[in-house]
């Protein structure tokens, strides 16, 4: 009873500040995610984290999903619900006061300069994000081949389905895979 | 569907004539290809809380392998034109400059302008509550299927799929960028300036791995300053990118 108690609070000591400090997201916080729940804390196994890690990039929804895994596998539902409480939350209400100060400012000649100014800035990172994740990818040339093809399936006809999409890289992959 | 696309298009046309310049050809110019009905200013709460955190969480649970923004930009922009393509890039910018979650920040973001608190909130607990049901639920099977390295196999071919979703959106909004700068007779330093940022970003943070804060934080008020400057705020073209 107080080991769980103590697993909860310590969920929270860990997470709560994580949620504040990771900005612009990405590896650092997934590598001290990890240095927490295996090297401190013995929570699992580096192995078993690599799988949650690579679970929760699969899965649907945020790949930072994995914060909740995490406390899943170290205090079943209520880790799980204590780390989505401690790591999604003080972040979402700074954001959502950020968004009142920004919008309450719409109309106003710096607010379309700033909008303006972030569109050819969010589209860069939007790019370099899609290239980071395809240059870490071991079948490169395929990966490469079908993120071309679904884009420009996406521009060329909007309205297909983005599941079909998805569905068309899984198939290309497990063939690909049993053809050796 | 069908009918209201039809009813708005003949709107749009009938409209004109009366010298009404309101209904936007901004999205037929912004996608030239697309099917959906065009974007509409989203001055009035398009729908309820509840309705936005059940959309939140259908985006949620099909964004499989990731690239939930390109399913937000589907869903919010193109769609039901709820959110102009610029304040959809804003919001993405802003969201990835605040701390936390990148994704859950630009559902705070969109739900805020949507519907306020309620809205906020329908957008962090849509993308959270229901996708965390669904991942737990796969690392609990995963054990059992953990042999089969098909399962595996597949879900990295969606990554790599919804990989290519975000470069979909990318692609679009790179080639608005560009083709404004083309467009304009009189072209400014802010409609040359920001396909260079564009391509200064990338490189940075993609190829050289420089950090994307401080990336961003460099040259935001570079771009900000040029937009300001030259751009369009004052100009009529400007309002395309709103709507």
């Amino acid at each position: 009873m107080t080991d769980d108690s103590r697993t909860l609070a310590a969920l929270v000591v860990i997470f709560a500040p994580l949620s504040l400090v990771s900005v612009g997201g990405g590896p650092a916080i997934f590598a001290e995610m990890q240095r927490q729940a295996v090297t401190i804390h013995g929570w699992m196994t580096a192995r078993e984290f690599s799988d949650l890690f690579a679970i929760s990039r699969a899965a649907p929804g945020p790949g930072a999903l994995l914060a909740t895994l995490i406390g899943w596998k170290a205090a079943s539902w209520p880790g799980a619900l204590v780390v989505s409480l401690a790591f999604f939350l003080p972040s979402s209400i700074m954001a959502y006061a950020a968004a009142r100060l920004w919008n309450r400012g719409r109309g106003s000649r710096w607010h379309s300069a700033v909008e303006a100014g972030f569109a050819p800035i969010a589209t860069g990172l939007v790019l370099a994000g899609a290239f980071a994740i395809l240059s870490t990818e071991g079948r490169a040339i395929l990966a490469w081949t079908i993120a071309f093809v679904v884009a420009a399936m996406r521009l060329w006809r909007p309205t297909i389905h983005p599941l079909l999409l998805l569905g068309f890289g899984a198939a290309v992959f497990l063939l690909a895979h049993h053809l050796g | 569907m069908i009918s209201t696309d039809f009813k708005s298009g003949v709107g749009s046309r009938l409209s004109h004539p009366g010298g009404n310049p309101e209904p936007s050809s901004c999205g037929e110019a912004a996608m030239p290809e697309n099917e959906y009905p065009p974007p509409k200013p989203a001055a009035a709460a398009p729908c309820g809380a509840v309705q936005l955190f059940l959309l939140f969480s259908q985006l949620g649970l099909s964004s499989f392998g990731g690239g939930v923004p390109a399913w937000m930009h589907r869903a919010f922009v193109q769609r039901r034109g709820w959110i102009g393509e610029g304040e959809f890039s804003a919001a993405l910018a802003l969201a990835r400059l605040m701390p936390g979650v990148n994704v859950i920040n630009l559902a705070v973001l969109i739900g805020q302008r949507l519907k306020g608190a309620a809205g906020a909130a329908a957008g962090l607990l849509g993308l959270t509550i229901a996708p965390s049901a669904a991942v737990i639920g796969l690392a609990a099977l995963y054990d059992r299927f953990a042999g089969t390295t098909g399962l595996a196999v597949m879900l990295e071919g969606c990554a790599v799929a919804a990989a290519g979703l975000l470069i979909g959106m990318g692609l679009q909004s790179g080639g608005r960028i560009i083709a404004k700068g083309l467009r304009r007779r009189a072209r400014s330093p802010h409609s040359i300036g920001a396909p260079a940022i564009l391509a200064v970003v990338f490189v940075a943070v993609g190829v050289l791995h420089l950090p994307t804060v401080a990336t961003v934080l460099c040259l935001s008020p570079l771009s900000i300053a040029l937009a300001f400057r030259y751009g369009s705020a004052s100009r009529p073209d400007a309002r395309d990118d709103r709507r």
